[in-house]
């Protein structure tokens, strides 16, 4: 392999429309950046902001949270919890020095394999123009920079 | 005491192997810690591949097995009773997903491979840290709910009912029959629709173990697989079912008419009406939106006329509870709307018709008593049928609608054998597919029908020469020959395509189903599991899960019959396990999990303070653990740790 | 000798290859046969040529390819979603690749090349159109760049609609100004007759001047310019907002800010320019303009708005011989006159053209053939 760029992407999404969605992808074929690994659990509202970060600390260059659509969610609106819990989950890592590139919230049924197929496809795009994160280095040189052995 | 974990991977024939080295995935595997045994089988979902997993936990005293084959959502359950076999709780199994996330997905063996490592990695990460969960069952109603009165939903209901379990039925239109009691004629045996099917509508009415409720909706559904509670509008009828003798004299002095829904519009019913003659039930209602009497408060002919006395003017809608086990979904399917067909000439020329209403036009109960005319009251000496009209077209629907190839064969028949008219198919490809069908194909040939290999470009009153003058033309390129084709007629029928119901989409989302792209309720599996969907205990029958016939449409109410009553007759159902629990240590009191639990799982304490949560209403979706500010809730089987563990592992970070 | 045909697989990937993605998705139902035109007049098949082309068989590359007027009836029916048009056009480049492109047409793309239109006008005698009318050139502060067609520039009965434009847009109070002699062809038809390095030549030229001159906004008068500049200059820099003068037109004329006053006593029929309708869904501007001149009767064709037949002067037909009896324009004239109008009105230079020639050939002395711009300076 070379030693390009390849990003690493964690998708963190529910079991019954985005993971069955990716289940479709497959069952049709369709073919995707090898890009990401998903994490499931069973609706996007138990996506504890902590996962986000846990990604990006252990070297994520990008995070997908996934669920059903709004109104669809097996779980009656768990998928409306993740929808406002995400804009605060938003500013937190753009406050944190990540780009907004790197975290995306999409809603994908099971019947949409392709729209899964294009959101992974347009993500690791996204993320591999933006290079990578490496956020734990970045967060040591902000470290070492406020020590007083720094410069 | 460290866990001892087995790694099977499976090939899945060429499916993964082809794809994925799974050599190297069983190499990497052996090496992390904590696995003891790894192994890569032909097919592990196999008996032999189950004996496998069964025969290691013995052998390699293991403590947790990872499958790495298909989705979870395909055999997750398979190896969870593998294991339980073996006398391994079933929540010590976690699967990884090397086929459908992987090895379907790409093409580079080399990337594919080291994502098939990480899957399984993260997959063992997950299964070091579970833990043993208690299998709980509850009891299941011994009752079904069959919503939609069509063919599929009256097999389903007879196979139950004669089981001896209780169905209630629930029909939207005022009588069952669904779209098969349109039909005149059905292919390929030409038996009449009516004979055929108006026994079994009796059958459902007259069933001791049936409760029928016509001119009803389901309003909504809750509870979960063997314990629904539903609750269903009744519509008010403004005629007392048990007074009323169904003698239909108020019908025939009813002075208001209406386009009737049954006759697709090609004739009028009355403001006081039964959809049919053979109606099931044969008392009819009034349409509150039609009768005069509510529109401007003056009429009442039909209560001067009725002897026994049965309109009822006060008569309201009542919503009424039901429990019940099991849901089978069978509200059928629509028609494409055929105004947006109108290169086809539909809407613009009145001698084009739509399959249906042709139908109608053919029925003996129709508008013309079953004589094949054109507007005008004359036979028509030439009559087009135009094959994939909205069907696999892009415009429109992509999909097949399965059966008007050979409805267009039925039409042609007809037509020949009641006008002796020239009959043209017009045809991309003649798709005669099931038992009889290609025999019957032969038969048309035989009795002079003429085909065309070609589909229908256009039909035009444009005449373009004397013989088109006064004619509908068909435009169409014979494929064969390579000509392109003007063909003047009487007569055009659209085979226009089946489509979902207008309101499918509400309604997949009231059943907690999903829609597949073609716009149908989607299945639990496209093969094996064609009657299931996503939710436990809703099952689907017939044309609402894809274009079908009327024997596909049976077979399929059959087979979801017989799975719903698998799991009656079982009496008890396995529930959540993986449901939310609070750590009291932890809990603040603060509330915010009872907000937004959306089952209202979670009660308070006043007295200690502390919330907690009911197991047997919790589903396990971990909004509550997510939200709680403290960390004082857990999610079984999706806790904390457990993710984390699976992110950590997600990639070979370094 | 045998008459086995063997399939040469080179030919359907080079067509892919080079564009025709949807060549493939073909399942031979003929639609598109059955909806051209040409058999109307002629034996004319497109499923053939497709059909041949995804087997690479001998004929996918003969005379007929040549016939397209790229009209688009067909690809709005094809049930598959083939892009028929685009993929005449890509065989068209391969094929011209070779040198094998009609004769004719080769003459026009060297005047293309050297004079930066296809009618071998001088280049810079672009504005001799005007004549003596006063004219304002764009500056940067008008809101319209009105790009003039080269058909309007040089054919001197196209030329009097662009000089109807000028008073119907002034009486309008539009603020606009002429792009002027630097700007070349627009390429529309230049591209379908498959000569895409010139295409992209002119295209550069056109994006380089118009976003030099600091234009936002197109007028355009040609519904072949309206395509393009819309649907293909995008890509390749030119991203302006792109309106046609008839749908300014039917804005002025339906918010009051042009009144029409003259009765223009005419019998009129529309005939909806394909790159107008079917390419571009404006179907309703031109007969709300027509229906608000006062004395005027707008009747229509048997096939009209989506169905319209086609004037046969699209794809670089405009400038290859069809007999007369083979002409769409023909036709529809004959209709025209046969339903009793006194004028074919419509709103594109070929249709003009095509129109024009087919009344010559005809020899309809008191048919009209208007331009919607020409009806509307009447009634001023």
């Amino acid at each position: 392999m070379s030693n390009a760029f390849e990003p690493r992407i964690v998708v963190l999404c529910c079991n019954w429309c985005t993971y069955a969605g990716a289940d479709l992808a497959g069952t049709s074929r369709m073919k995707y950046a090898p890009n990401v690994r998903l994490v499931r659990v069973m609706c996007s509202g138990r996506i504890d902001p902590a996962f986000v970060l846990r990604a990006f600390q252990d070297g994520a260059d990008g995070v997908l949270i996934a669920g059903c659509h709004p109104g669809d969610c097996h779980y009656i609106n768990g998928n409306l919890k993740t929808m406002r819990r995400y804009p605060a989950l938003e500013t937190m890592v753009q406050q944190f020095g990540i780009e907004p590139h790197r975290l995306r919230l999409e809603w994908i049924s099971a019947a949409e394999g392709d729209r899964f197929v294009e959101v992974v496809n347009e993500m690791t795009e996204q993320v591999r123009a933006l290079g990578p994160l490496a956020w734990k280095q970045r967060s040591a040189v902000a470290d070492l920079s406020g020590s007083p052995h720094a410069g | 005491m460290e866990p001892r974990i087995g790694v099977f991977v499976c090939h899945c024939g060429t499916n993964i192997a082809g794809v994925v080295d799974v050599n190297r995935v069983v190499e990497a595997a052996a090496r992390w810690p904590d696995v003891v045994h790894a192994v890569e089988y032909k097919f592990m979902c196999s008996d032999p591949g189950q004996g496998l997993v069964k025969d290691a936990i013995v052998k390699h005293d293991l403590s947790r097995v990872v499958v790495a084959a298909c989705s979870p959502r395909m055999h997750e359950p398979t190896f969870r009773k593998a294991c339980a076999m073996a006398g391994l709780n079933p929540y010590l199994f976690e699967m990884a997903n090397i086929r459908e996330h992987c090895s379907w997905v790409h093409e580079d063996k080399e990337a594919a491979t080291l994502k098939a490592i990480d899957i399984v990695r993260a997959a063992v990460a997950k299964a070091r840290l579970l833990e043993p969960l208690q299998t709980r069952f509850v009891p299941v109603t011994q009752k079904v709910l069959v919503v939609g009165g069509g063919v599929a939903g009256i097999q389903a209901a007879l196979d139950i009912a004669n089981a001896g379990t209780k169905v209630v039925m629930v029909e939207r239109a005022q009588s069952i029959g669904g779209h098969m009691a349109q039909l005149d004629k059905t292919f390929p045996t030409l038996d009449c629709s009516a004979c055929i099917l108006t026994p079994k509508m009796v059958q459902v009415a007259q069933h001791p173990n049936i409760e029928l409720m016509t001119y009803s909706e389901v309003e909504s559904v809750d509870g979960f697989v063997g314990n629904f509670t539903v609750k269903i509008r009744r519509k008010a009828r403004y005629v007392d079912e048990a007074v009323c003798t169904a003698c239909g004299v108020c019908i025939e002095k009813c002075p208001k008419k209406v386009p009737s829904e049954f006759d697709e519009g090609m004739m009028p019913r009355k403001a006081i009406y039964r959809s049919f003659p053979q109606a099931v039930p044969g008392r009819p209602v009034i349409d509150k939106e039609s009768c005069t009497y509510f529109k401007n408060g003056k009429c009442k002919i039909c209560e001067i006329f009725c002897e026994p006395k049965a309109i009822r003017w006060d008569d309201q809608d009542q919503v009424v509870e039901e429990k019940v086990g099991a849901i089978l979904v069978a509200t059928g399917m629509g028609l494409i709307d055929p105004h947006g067909l109108s290169q086809w000439g539909y809407g613009r020329y009145p001698n084009v018709l739509t399959g249906l209403e042709f139908e109608r036009l053919n029925n003996a109960t129709g508008p013309t008593g079953g004589r094949i005319v054109l507007k005008d009251g004359s036979t028509p000496k030439s009559v087009a049928i135009l094959h994939c009209i909205g069907s696999r077209d892009r415009n429109h629907k992509e999909y097949c609608s399965r059966v008007c190839c050979m409805y267009a064969l039925k039409f042609a028949h007809l037509i020949k054998e009641k006008t002796h008219a020239t009959v043209y198919n017009f045809y991309i490809d003649m798709r005669c597919f099931g038992k009889g069908y290609e025999e019957f194909y032969n038969r048309l040939l035989h009795e002079g029908v003429k085909f065309v290999r070609g589909k229908a470009a256009f039909v035009t009153d444009q005449a373009a020469n004397d013989d088109e003058k006064g004619k509908l033309v068909v435009s169409a390129e014979s494929t064969t020959l390579g000509e392109v084709l003007r063909v003047p007629v009487d007569m055009v029928i659209l085979a226009s395509a089946v489509a979902p119901q207008k309101d499918a989409e509400a309604v997949a989302r009231q059943f907690g189903m999903g829609l597949s792209p073609d716009g149908f309720f989607m299945e639990k599996h496209p093969k094996l599991e064609p009657f299931s969907t996503a939710t436990d205990g809703v099952f689907l029958a017939g044309a609402c899960q894809s274009p079908k016939d009327i024997p596909d449409t049976v077979a399929h109410g059959a087979a979801a019959a017989s799975t719903a009553l698998s799991l009656i007759s079982r009496g008890t159902v396995e529930v959540e396990s993986a449901t939310a629990e609070v750590l009291t240590d932890f809990c603040s009191g603060c509330k915010v999990c009872q907000d937004v639990c959306p089952y209202g799982a979670i009660s308070f304490h006043e007295d200690t303070k502390l919330a907690e949560v009911n197991a047997s209403v919790c589903k396990g979706c971990g909004t509550c653990v997510a939200t709680c500010p403290s960390g004082a809730i857990v999610g079984r089987h999706f806790n904390d740790r457990q993710i984390l563990a699976q992110i950590d592992a997600a990639f070979l970070w370094e | 000798m045998s008459h086995y045909a063997t399939p040469m697989m080179e030919v359907p990937d080079m067509i892919v290859e080079s564009g025709g993605r949807t060549l493939d998705l073909c399942f031979q139902c003929g639609t598109c046969s059955g909806t051209c035109p040409w058999n109307l007049v002629r034996d004319f098949r497109v499923r053939d040529i497709l059909t041949r082309a995804q087997l690479g068989l001998e004929g996918y590359e003969g005379e007929d390819l040549w016939m397209c007027a790229t009209c688009n009836a067909c690809v709005d029916r094809c049930p598959q979603g083939v892009e028929i048009v685009d993929l005449v056009r890509t065989i068209r480049m391969l094929i011209a690749e070779t040198g094998a492109a009609p004769k004719t047409l080769r003459a026009v793309l060297g005047s293309v090349q050297s004079n930066g239109n296809p009618w071998s006008g001088d280049r810079n005698a672009r504005m001799a159109w005007v004549k003596d009318q006063p004219v304002r050139t764009f500056d940067g502060t008008h809101e319209y760049a009105y790009f003039t067609c080269c058909t309007q520039a040089y054919d001197p009965r196209n030329a009097k609609v662009v000089r109807a434009a000028v008073r119907v847009l002034d009486a309008g109070g539009v603020s606009y100004g002429f792009v002027g002699g630097s700007e070349a062809c627009c390429g529309d038809a230049v591209r379908k007759t498959g000569a895409e390095t010139n295409f992209q030549n002119l295209a550069a030229h056109n994006v380089g001047l118009l976003n030099g001159l600091g234009v936002k906004h197109l007028l355009v008068p040609s519904p072949h310019c309206l395509n393009t500049f819309r649907k293909e200059y995008p890509e390749l820099g030119g991203k302006w907002q792109v309106t046609h003068v008839v749908e300014l037109l039917a804005d002025l004329v339906m918010s009051g800010r042009l009144a029409l006053k003259n009765a223009v006593p005419l019998k009129t029929i529309y005939h909806d320019p394909c790159y107008l309708g079917r390419n571009n869904g404006i179907y309703d501007a031109p007969r709300d303009v027509l229906r608000a001149v006062p004395g005027l009767e707008l009747m229509e064709f048997g096939h009209t708005r989506e169905e319209a037949v086609c004037c046969g002067g699209g794809g670089g037909r405009l400038w290859m011989e069809t007999p007369v009896e083979e002409r769409f324009a023909v036709l529809k004239l004959r209709e025209a006159q046969a339903r009793g109008a006194d004028a074919v009105v419509t709103a594109c230079p070929y249709c003009i053209s095509m129109f024009e020639d087919a009344k010559t050939a005809l020899g309809l002395d008191q048919l009209q053939v208007l331009d919607v711009v020409e009806v509307v300076a009447a009634a001023l």
